[in-house]
């Protein structure tokens, strides 16, 4: 059993991660062929990993229907919202248009989801608009250097912030497009520069340790 | 007195916040103020002096990678950067990695090919969405057919007119990524700083400052920053869509947040002298 569900995924991980590893190095035409098979076999993977997680999204719901959990009315939603995409993509063939006409997927993507998708994003306008109401507060200098730029960035972003700054600080000789391109190209890039380094560091460590077999939490528990 | 409605202010129920952006939306929605947005940032003008570069016949990847949530910020950008395309009569192919951009995509190409004569097959292609982006992104570095040998319909693409002379990275001019995901850092890894692919790149307003490392080393050629940038887009290749007429809400949503921050901290000052 130990065979099956440790050492030979191990060796799996470890055979076929050094040699995908290695095809970035080698351009061989052995090495590029291996390569597009790797390909063709991650986008299959990738396609059942979707599957899977359908069955696990559903069966989630499921037991929160069962078990009557709080806010279980709205599992019955997802089934709803499934059926509703589905439904029509199968009877439409997975097309969206017929010419230039829409087809039911195309009508149930253009009239469910695509609202149903934009408002959901849309309500986050205003979250974030009474947050900074009632949250922002200038308490320390680092809260004012953080208002200070998002003032200059908010400013800088629209005509009617620019036309602002023109009208109050007009007489300075710094156009508000200078002061947000100081900003986003010295003090943000750095950090970010820092952020990405730090992450792609972080990435090559977990990677050489999944390969060679230190990491295995995606073995599960047993 | 003064106290109880500065914190009554500080205080208040944050639906009437709520209220308060619908009517600003709402009003600029309906009545466009139509401001004017007298700078285009230099991101957006690098996109556009690349493409408008490119000799006629390139093939362009446009590679539309957003789903409704993000639509209103990055569709006005895949519309006008598609126009720019057609008009400079550049082949486009058209690819997505983001399962909701499908329906996006179809809809789009139903109607701007048509504004200049293009015709499916010989002057663009849609390929069919794919689930894993690297490995699609990686093949496409040897042998695009290994992974998009059919069209979204199920047709074979190598036979297409649109297709002649396109076999890997070496014969695409252009990248395109529009995305509310990752993608256009896929895009510089593994296509232009491997193989020397020029990238570029639209994304929402909120991940734009995340590109600048990117824009600093020329790994990404230009970069539209969310309605904005779309509307400087539009304003460059003089055909104003949803971005132009966008930028009045977003500039009322904006300069309301400013006002509101700027009042409830001096409400919290006076608050504190008092």
């Amino acid at each position: 059993m130990k065979l099956i569900k440790k050492q030979i995924p191990l060796a799996i991980v470890l055979v076929f991660g050094t040699l995908t590893l290695l095809t970035y190095f080698v351009p061989h035409k052995r090495s590029v062929n291996f390569l597009e098979t790797m390909n063709k076999w991650e986008n299959i993977v990738a396609a059942f990993a979707f599957f899977l997680g359908l069955i696990n999204l559903f069966y989630s719901h499921y037991t929160k229907i069962s078990r009557k959990a709080d806010g279980w009315g709205y599992s019955i939603f997802v089934y709803i919202g499934f059926l509703a995409i589905a439904i029509p993509a199968y009877v439409s063939h997975g097309k969206n248009m017929d010419g230039s006409v829409l087809t039911w997927m195309g009508w149930a993507f253009k009239y469910i989801y695509n609202p149903l998708s934009a408002t959901m994003f849309a309500v986050l306008a205003f979250y974030i608009v009474s947050t900074a109401y009632k949250s922002f507060r200038i308490r320390s200098l680092q809260a004012f250097v953080l208002f200070a730029a998002a003032m200059f960035l908010i400013l800088g972003n629209v005509p009617l912030g620019q036309m602002i700054w023109d009208k109050l600080f007009g007489w300075t000789s710094y156009a508000i497009s200078d002061i947000v391109d100081w900003i986003m190209h010295v003090p943000a890039i750095a950090g970010k520069r820092g952020i990405m380094i730090g992450i792609a560091i972080g990435v090559v460590v977990t990677a050489l340790k999944i390969i060679f077999g230190i990491e295995r939490q995606y073995l599960g528990k047993d | 007195m003064l106290k109880e409605k500065l914190n009554a202010l500080l205080r208040i129920d944050r639906r009437w916040i709520f209220l308060g952006l619908t009517v600003v939306l709402f009003g600029a929605i309906m009545r466009p103020l139509g401001l004017i947005n007298k700078e285009i940032s230099k991101d957006t003008r690098n996109a556009y002096d690349f493409m408008e570069k490119l000799p006629a016949g390139s093939f362009v990847i446009l590679s539309l990678d957003y789903d409704p949530s993000t639509a209103p910020e990055l569709n006005p950008q895949a519309v006008a950067v598609a126009r720019h395309a057609f008009r400079k009569n550049l082949r486009v192919g058209v690819v997505t990695y983001a399962a909701g951009a499908t329906g996006l995509i179809e809809q789009l190409f139903a109607v701007v090919p048509a504004e200049f004569k293009k015709e499916y097959g010989r002057d663009y292609i849609i390929f069919p969405y794919q689930p894993s982006a690297v490995a699609a992104l990686t093949q496409m570095a040897s042998d695009l057919y290994g992974i998009y040998d059919k069209d979204k319909d199920g047709k074979d693409a190598k036979s297409m007119p649109v297709m002649l002379g396109v076999k890997n990275y070496k014969n695409i001019s252009l990248v395109v990524c529009i995305a509310g995901t990752q993608m256009p850092t896929y895009w510089v890894q593994y296509a232009g700083d491997k193989y020397g692919v020029p990238v570029m790149a639209g994304v929402t307003a909120i991940s734009q400052p995340g590109y600048g490392p990117y824009l600093q080393k020329k790994q990404l050629k230009g970069l539209l920053g969310g309605m904005k940038g779309a509307a400087e887009y539009e304003h460059l290749i003089d055909t104003p869509g949803k971005g132009t007429s966008g930028i009045d809400a977003l500039s009322l949503a904006h300069v309301m947040v400013v006002g509101l921050i700027i009042v409830s901290n001096i409400a919290m000052v006076i608050l504190k002298y008092l």
